[in-house]
């Protein structure tokens, strides 16, 4: 893929999930505070600690893809920074050939895990299938693998094996 | 031997640069593989999920979200003023301006990073143009937002209890007179070194000038109002504090008029990527945690070192040495969510406080905060002060000793974090 088309998908790709993160953390805080309004004019929502609970994880696994994006999961650069470049190259692919393992094994997992819950639903919400909270597993591990595709990417057109512009880890 | 095996394996792949939170996902997939055999692994996204659906665990994007909008609202040039119109008098008085302002921050964020960013940005400058060194002016900044950490609410205090089941609100009231003294200790620090360096007043004393800019902190003086008092007189749990102080937030950064929808959008952003750095190590901490927990390797530790000592001081002051050592080199959210779970079968075998004891953990990761080559606070003071750290270090062992002698006073005077807790809640 040309240069700018794959420039252009990365910039996409951060927008959903900025825009993601955004509906997420703006839904939590409404219904953290509408939950201490409505307990406190003593008609608590039966629903809110349950759909709480299951944005926290949303935002925890989708903001994680954008953090991956943005190379700031918190890491120890220090020894790979001393490297030589053929060693640190070496040690690059090695690494992202581990992280990359082990999402698609957490994507398979989630996905699995998704059969298996089959016709369950929220204790809170009886229509809602618990397969839909449960999605952010799979999902949000294909979109990690993204993030990390695109990090390794840089690493190899600099060819220094640093993880690229802006990298904070 | 396994778990040696496996923490040679979790230092090798965390020193290959892997994110610490995928390389703890990697040892423990791979030790439930080789224990339980693959047919075990589709448990991996249960355990993921559920751990990161824990109700306490909400304050966090919260507390980050609050301090993140307040920073935008324009608080933190209100807070300085009124810091200086405060201690500003004293010789060295915008080192002490910084402590002072500091302290307020750390009431609203619970982030020392979000409290030296803040801070730092208008602080360090404006040191520098009144004749501190560069180091010096970074130094002070860095040590004074860990205060951040131990005055209540505090972002490692919730991992904390929610990794040993201990009580959020009483762990946020332990760290109250800690923070205090520890506030005026580095105060006392400053102005030694503003006396040695010859630093001059920042400003006189005025009546009229702290009145006026107690005026306009007000609104932002009464946001740790509503979250600390509404969480300390349980009216609120600490979660729900949180919730509030976004409202509060919102509303207080309306009346100073300093928000507007791109600000609100970065620092929601922001605030949700670093919820999720934390949160995904929350996450694949638990499957260690849940191997560890099935092989019985935090009982193991205990017998092995209660065998040794079972003295409390003793067992606190080993503690201290690992907790200190752990945080040089990892970020101290990653060294709570490790640790903790595996030492606190210890802690209860000796008979030491969980609450007392989060308070010393708290504490060391915070001096952890401070020492490289791991040191997420000394290296944001470092970045906006355009400053070497090693340079800065040298100046910074003054304010790492003062936050040393608070260690000390909290773990062998217990009545200095738990006078409050015992006399309010037990």
């Amino acid at each position: 893929m040309p240069q700018s088309r794959i420039a252009r998908f990365r910039t996409g790709f951060g927008r959903v999930l900025e825009a993601v993160m955004l509906a997420l953390i703006a839904s939590l805080a409404v219904i953290v505070v509408l939950g201490v309004g409505f307990r406190k004019a003593g008609a608590a929502l039966v629903w809110y600690d349950e759909v709480a609970s299951i944005l926290l994880a949303w935002l925890t696994y989708y903001g994680a893809s954008l953090a991956a994006l943005r190379r700031a999961h918190i890491g120890f650069p220090k020894l790979v920074e001393s490297m030589g470049p053929r060693l640190r190259r070496f040690v690059l692919t090695f690494r992202e050939t581990m992280v990359l393992g082990f999402l698609l094994l957490v994507a398979w997992a989630g996905w699995k895990v998704m059969g298996i819950l089959g016709g369950t639903t929220l204790v809170s919400l009886p229509w809602v299938p618990a397969r839909v909270a449960q999605s952010v597993i799979p999902i949000s591990a294909m979109l990690f693998i993204i993030a990390e595709l695109f990090g390794w990417y840089d690493a190899s057109r600099n060819g220094t094996g640093n993880d690229g512009e802006g990298a904070t880890r | 031997m396994m778990f040696f095996l496996l923490f040679l394996g979790l230092v090798a792949l965390v020193a290959i640069d892997m994110p610490i939170a995928i390389a703890l996902g990697v040892v423990a997939v791979f030790a439930v593989a080789v224990t339980s055999g693959l047919a075990a692994l589709p448990n991996t996204a249960l355990v993921l999920f559920g751990s990161t659906t824990k109700f306490p665990l909400i304050a966090i994007p919260l507390f980050v979200l609050a301090g993140a909008i307040m920073n935008a609202s324009g608080i933190s040039r209100r807070l300085i003023a009124l810091a200086s119109a405060l201690v500003g008098f004293v010789k060295g008085g915008l080192a002490m301006v910084t402590i002072g302002a500091s302290m307020f921050f750390a009431e609203i964020s619970g982030s020392a990073v979000a409290d030296v960013a803040a801070l730092g940005s208008i602080l360090i400058p404006e040191m520098k143009r009144k004749g501190y060194s560069t180091e010096l002016a970074a130094s002070v900044t860095s040590s004074s937002a860990t205060l951040a950490v131990i005055i209540p609410p505090s972002i490692p205090m919730i991992l904390y209890g929610v990794m040993s089941g201990s009580s959020v609100v009483e762990l946020f009231v332990a760290g109250v007179v800690p923070g205090v003294v520890g506030g005026l200790l580095m105060m006392g620090m400053a102005y030694m070194l503003a006396v040695r360096y010859g630093l001059p007043v920042q400003e006189a004393f005025r009546l009229r000038r702290l009145a006026a800019t107690f005026r306009e902190a007000a609104w932002a003086l009464l946001l740790p109002v509503i979250i600390l008092g509404g969480i300390f007189s349980g009216w609120v749990t600490a979660t729900e504090g949180a919730g509030l102080a976004v409202l509060a937030a919102i509303v207080i950064g309306g009346i100073y008029r300093g928000l507007n929808w791109q600000r609100l959008r970065t620092a929601m952003i922001e605030g949700g990527v670093q919820t999720a750095v934390v949160m995904l190590l929350v996450a694949t901490s638990a499957l260690l945690s849940e191997f560890l927990t099935e092989q019985q390797v935090p009982q193991q530790v205990a017998q092995a070192i209660v065998g040794f000592t079972d003295n409390r001081y003793a067992v606190l002051a080993l503690l201290n040495v690992f907790f200190l050592l752990i945080g040089l080199f990892l970020h101290s959210a990653a060294a709570i969510i490790l640790v903790v779970p595996i030492v606190m079968p210890l802690v209860h075998a000796v008979g030491i406080d969980p609450v007392h004891f989060g308070l010393v953990v708290t504490l060391n990761l915070g001096i952890g905060q401070q020492t490289p080559p791991v040191a997420s606070v000394l290296v944001t003071a470092c970045s906006v002060a355009k400053a070497d750290i090693w340079e800065v270090t040298k100046v910074n062992v003054y304010f790492i000793a003062v936050l040393a002698a608070v260690l000390i006073l909290v773990t062998y005077v217990p009545a200095i974090p738990m006078g409050l807790v015992n006399l309010f809640y037990r």
